[in-house]
Formats: C-alpha cells, structure tokens, sequence
C-alpha cells in the first residue's frame, strides 16, 4: 500500500530542543491510526508538523509522495485536516458557517461559495450528524457537539488525510463512542484518519493500528494489543500493562498498575 | 454503539427556542440592515436641520434637490443656504465617515484579536495618532503639506498597534486583561510623548496643535470631508473585501494556519488598513472613543460575527452614532460646543463597563 501521507526520519525542534528525534510513520488511504504516548512525548507536535505547521528540521513529510515543502499552502490544507481538541472559534458564529469556512483552502479571501461548496458542507454536517444545530450559535452547544463542530470543519475540507489531536479528551463516554463511530466512516470512505488518544483501552479499541511515540521515536508500531503488551510500552508509560481476553470476543480488557 | 444521539438536554437553550428556524436569523439581518439603511438619512437630515438656526426640513430637501437642477430654486435665505452648504453638510457627512470608519475599525480589531472588546481607542491608536500628528506640526510638515499630519497620525496609529500586538502576543495569546493593560501602558507612553512636544513646540504652532488636540468637528469643511473620504471609503471597502480571511483568523491562529491562511500577513495588512482609516480621522475629528467599540458589539449579538454582515453594519450604526452625537454636542452646550469625543465617552463608557462585567462574567 502506498502511503498518503509519511514522516521519514523527522526531526522537529521547538526552541532549542528537539522534540521529535527522528520519526518514521507512514499511513495508507483508508487507514485508521492510534496515536499514543506519556505527556511530553511530542504526539502533538507530530500531528502539527504532519499538517505542515511546523517545520522539519531534518527529515521530511512527504503527501501523496511529494514533500511538504512542495506544496501550496491552500493545496495541503485542501488534503490534509487537522481537528484539536480546543476549539477557540467565537461563540456567537453559527455551526454552519463555522463549518463553511472549511472552504477557505478551496474558495480563497474573494470567490463566492459555490454549489460544491455548499454540498461539501452539507454532507460534512450530515456525516457528523449535526445538520439540526446548523444554525445555533456555537456558545449554545454542549462540549461534545462543538466537537463535532470542529469536526465537520476539517470534514467539510474534503481531506485524504484527517489528523485528530485528542478529539475526545472532553467527551463523555456517549459522545465518545458516537465520535469515534463516525471518524470510521470517514476512514471507510477512504479517508487515512490520525488520532492522537490519551486513553489507551480507547486507542487500541478504536483502531487496529496503534503506534507508541516515546522521547520524539516512534517506539512501537503495530497491531493495537501487540504494541499495548510491548515492553516499549511498559518502558514509555512506566506501568505494567496487561491485556485480558474476554471470552466472546476479540477484544481485550486492560488493566494497568503501577510498577513498584 | 449509540445509534444516533438525540438532541442534547442543552437542545433547547437560549429562550427554548426549536432548533428549525430557517428564517428568524436572515430575516432579522435584513431587518437590522433596513433599520440601520433608513437611520442614517434620518440622523443626517437631522443634523443638517437642527442647530443654533433651525432650518426648515422641507427647505434643507428642496435646497438639497435644487443643487442637482431638481425642482425649483432653493427656498431658503442666503444665510440659510451658507450655513447648510458651508457648515453643516460638510461636518455631517464628516461626522459619518469619521463614526463608520472607526465602527469598521473596532469591528476588524475585535475579530483579529479575537476579542469583542477591542476597540482603536483602548489599544492606543488614538494617542499614537495624536503624538504622530503632533511631531508633524511640530516638525513644520504640516504647514507646508496639508497631507503631513493625517499621514503621520496614520504612521503613529500603525506604530501603535504594531507595539501592542508584538507586546500582548509575546506570550501567546493575549487575555483581554492583558491587551486592555498594554494599550494603557502604550496610550500613555504615546500621551507622554505628546506632552513632551507641546511642551517644547513652537509658540506659533501652538495654536493648531490645540484647535486639533480639542477634537470635535467645529469649523471642519470640504478639505476635511475630502481628506476623511478619501481614506475611510478606500480603507473600509479593503477590510470588508478581508473578511472572510477575518472569520477564519477568528478561529485562531493554529486553525486559520491549517485553513491555509497566512496568518502573520493578514495581521499586518489589517493593521495597516485600520491605522489608514483611524489615523486620518484622529486628525480630522481628534479622539471620538468608544464608537468602534458600542457599535460592533452591540451588532455582533444581532447580525452574528461573520465580517461581511458585521462590518458593513457597523459602519452604518458608527456612523448614526456619531452623527447624532455630533448633533448633541453642538445642541447641548448653551453657549459654546461639548467635545464630540466627551458625549460619546458619556455613552459609551458606561456600555464598556457593563460589557466588561458581562464578559469577565462568563469567564
């Protein structure tokens, strides 16, 4: 599988100090990818430097094959989304223009919004099934609907690459389920969708791939319950991780205790 | 898995209202733009009605059709026709331009520093127009090219801004408390500037520094309604044509940079523009605070924050505001004029204050 997007040996520095040390991360159209790692570990730096908002200081991101660098900034935000887990937009704008203004990479300061345009907002708002808060000012949604808000913004872009910087880190266990459900859509739609997950039972549930980023490497990569066993894993996190079959399913129930 | 989730508890919030409304928020735009469309000629005519010598409505409109060949000759006496043509018209548009430019002003202000709270005149554009404006009389400019001093109020509006935007944003984002603090700190350093060249300025150019310092439109004609058109129209069509970059700067800074926008220059070219428009009318009209805050803010609740209906309403409300507060300030005083810019302190502070608590209210 060829990838649509790729990190090879990336090194980013934040100030003096270099926060990635040199990742290698590929991901395929249609892939879902878990991203975890401890605090600190620059899961958040990654998924910007793979947006192509901070720069490479050596190494490179590659998109569609060719580097970043070589891209026009309205035609990489025409490919690559990136949906954080803050969502400073004002509170009066209405859900559906926030979600409109996803158009910008394609329709630029001046051009009107086009029949297109307006498709690609539709279907992004009925994708996170949020078409009946269109209209609502976004002060007035819960923390989970202005998730989802955000969401449809980075959908209504119309990416081949979604990237997710803890989307459910203020979301109850409902809005969480019903989030994650729909970034399947998405990838199933041939969408390579990136999420940066701080729960682990939650990261490895969510997708069959799970890459461990540690100290600026990524130090495992691989089938979800194989990566959380790992020993790169213990070492990351520094707690004994355990994965318990359960009985009817493939799934596993983790438990994590600290190590004395 | 959850099937699809109902309507959160919080569905029905703000006056239970139902969520399908197809037509309440356009329809009370237009209304908001009929109403704001049809007070301006009202508050203009007015103006020019109104005043030490009343003149009649139906002589102004007639007088008024009559300079472009309608109708008959103008019926009023030939004072009445001076003081129309030679006071008050100029001084009512000018107090137009100057209210709409500086509403658009606060409007683009209050949306790049993703605050609804900014304003020229509490960012220091005011006093740092002031001091360049003063340094180009000083300096003799100003004598030998009409030009100088709205220019050079222009370069100290930008120098003011540009300080407070490299200050406030040193540290990330900027909290309100800290933009409001920095351009305290800014507008008395700019004041303190000021001081120092009144204090050393010829005794000769005294004079125009204090005529300019005292602010209002009293005794403003043509060539200040030519030097206020000529860069509030210009100034306020290139900010309207920014304002879709103006909503997705809005979002912040890291989701605008992921739109694609470029975010730094955007910055700098609105800050140029709001320097071209605030500087020249500081120099026509002196300071007139707080219009390019109440008119915004209060707008933004009806007609929402999306530039290209926030900013063209607000020109329209900036100007009815100033026009009428004009017409209060030379009404009001028994024998001599209010300082324009103290009655629209007299409104809008008290608004600021209320506003201020509301928002530090919601945290």
């Amino acid at each position: 599988m060829s990838a649509v997007i790729e990190a090879r040996g990336l090194v980013v520095d934040r100030g003096r100090r270099s926060v990635l040390r040199g990742v290698d991360l590929a991901l395929g159209a249609g892939e879902a990818l878990s991203l975890v790692g401890p605090n600190a570990a620059g899961k958040s730096t990654l998924v910007r430097a793979l947006a192509g908002l901070l720069p490479a200081a050596r190494g490179e991101v590659l998109l569609q094959g060719r580097p970043l660098a070589g891209w026009a900034r309205s035609a990489l935000a025409q490919r690559v989304a990136l949906v954080a887990a803050e969502d400073e937009a004002p509170d009066r704008i209405a859900v559906g223009d926030r979600v409109a203004l996803g158009r910008y990479p394609h329709r630029g300061a001046l051009a009107p919004m086009t029949g297109e345009d307006r498709t690609a907002v539709a279907r992004a708002l009925r994708q996170t099934e949020i078409e009946h808060l269109a209209r609502r000012p976004l002060g007035t949604l819960s923390a989970g609907e202005r998730q989802l808000a955000s969401l449809a913004r980075g959908l209504a872009q119309e990416p081949s690459v979604l990237l997710l910087d803890e989307p459910a880190s203020h979301l109850d266990v409902r809005h969480q389920l019903h989030l994650f459900r729909i970034l399947d859509d998405v990838r199933q739609r041939g969408v390579a969708v990136l999420a940066v997950i701080h729960d682990l039972p939650r990261a490895a549930a969510w997708a069959p791939r799970l890459a461990l980023l540690a100290e600026g490497r990524i130090a495992a990569d691989g089938p979800s319950a194989e990566v959380l066993e790992s020993e790169a894993a213990e070492r990351a996190f520094g707690v004994a991780i355990r994965g318990v079959p359960v009985v009817d399913g493939p799934e596993r129930l983790w438990r994590f205790e600290e190590k004395s | 898995m959850v099937a699809r989730l109902p309507p959160s508890p919080r569905a029905g919030a703000g006056g239970g209202a139902p969520a399908e409304r197809p037509w309440s928020e356009r329809g009370r735009r237009l209304l908001v733009f009929a109403a704001l469309a049809a007070a301006l000629p009202l508050a203009l005519l007015a103006a020019l009605t109104l005043g030490s010598v009343p003149l009649p409505v139906g002589g102004v409109v007639r007088s008024a059709l009559a300079r472009f060949g309608l109708g008959g000759p103008s019926p009023l006496p030939e004072m009445g026709e001076v003081i129309l043509w030679s006071v008050r018209f100029p001084r009512v548009l000018i107090a137009a331009l100057v209210g709409g430019g500086l509403a658009a002003v606060g409007a683009a202000l209050q949306s790049l520093f993703r605050n609804p709270l900014a304003d020229a005149g509490l960012l220091g554009v005011g006093p740092g127009a002031a001091l360049g404006a003063v340094l180009a009389v000083n300096l003799g400019w100003a004598q030998h090219r009409f030009l100088a001093m709205p220019l050079a109020a222009c370069a100290g509006a930008l120098l003011a801004l540009l300080l407070i935007y490299a200050i406030a944003h040193a540290g990330g984002r900027p909290t309100l408390s800290g933009l409001l603090l920095t351009g305290l700190a800014v507008s008395a350093l700019a004041a303190a500037g000021t001081s120092v060249i009144l204090v050393a300025i010829e005794e000769f150019r005294v004079r125009t520094v204090l005529f300019w310092l005292a602010g209002g439109l009293e005794g403003r004609g043509y060539e200040h309604l030519a030097l206020a058109a000529g860069f509030v129209l210009p100034g306020t069509l290139a900010l309207l044509l920014l304002a879709r970059p103006l909503d997705v700067l809005s979002l912040g800074e890291e989701e605008a940079a992921a739109l694609s926008l470029p975010v730094h220059g955007v910055r700098i070219v609105v800050f140029g523009l709001c320097a071209l428009v605030a500087g020249p009318v500081t120099a026509v009209a002196g300071a007139v605070p707080f219009v390019g805050l109440v008119a915004p803010h209060a707008l933004r609740a009806v007609v929402g924050p999306l530039g290209r209906h926030l900013l063209p309403a607000s020109f329209l409300a900036g100007a009815v505001l100033v026009v009428v507060a004009d017409l209060a300030a030379r009404s009001l005083g028994q024998y001599t004029e209010l300082p324009l810019g103290s009655v629209t302190a007299f409104v809008g502070a008290p608004y600021f204050l209320l506003a201020l608590r509301g928002q530090e209210g919601r945290g």
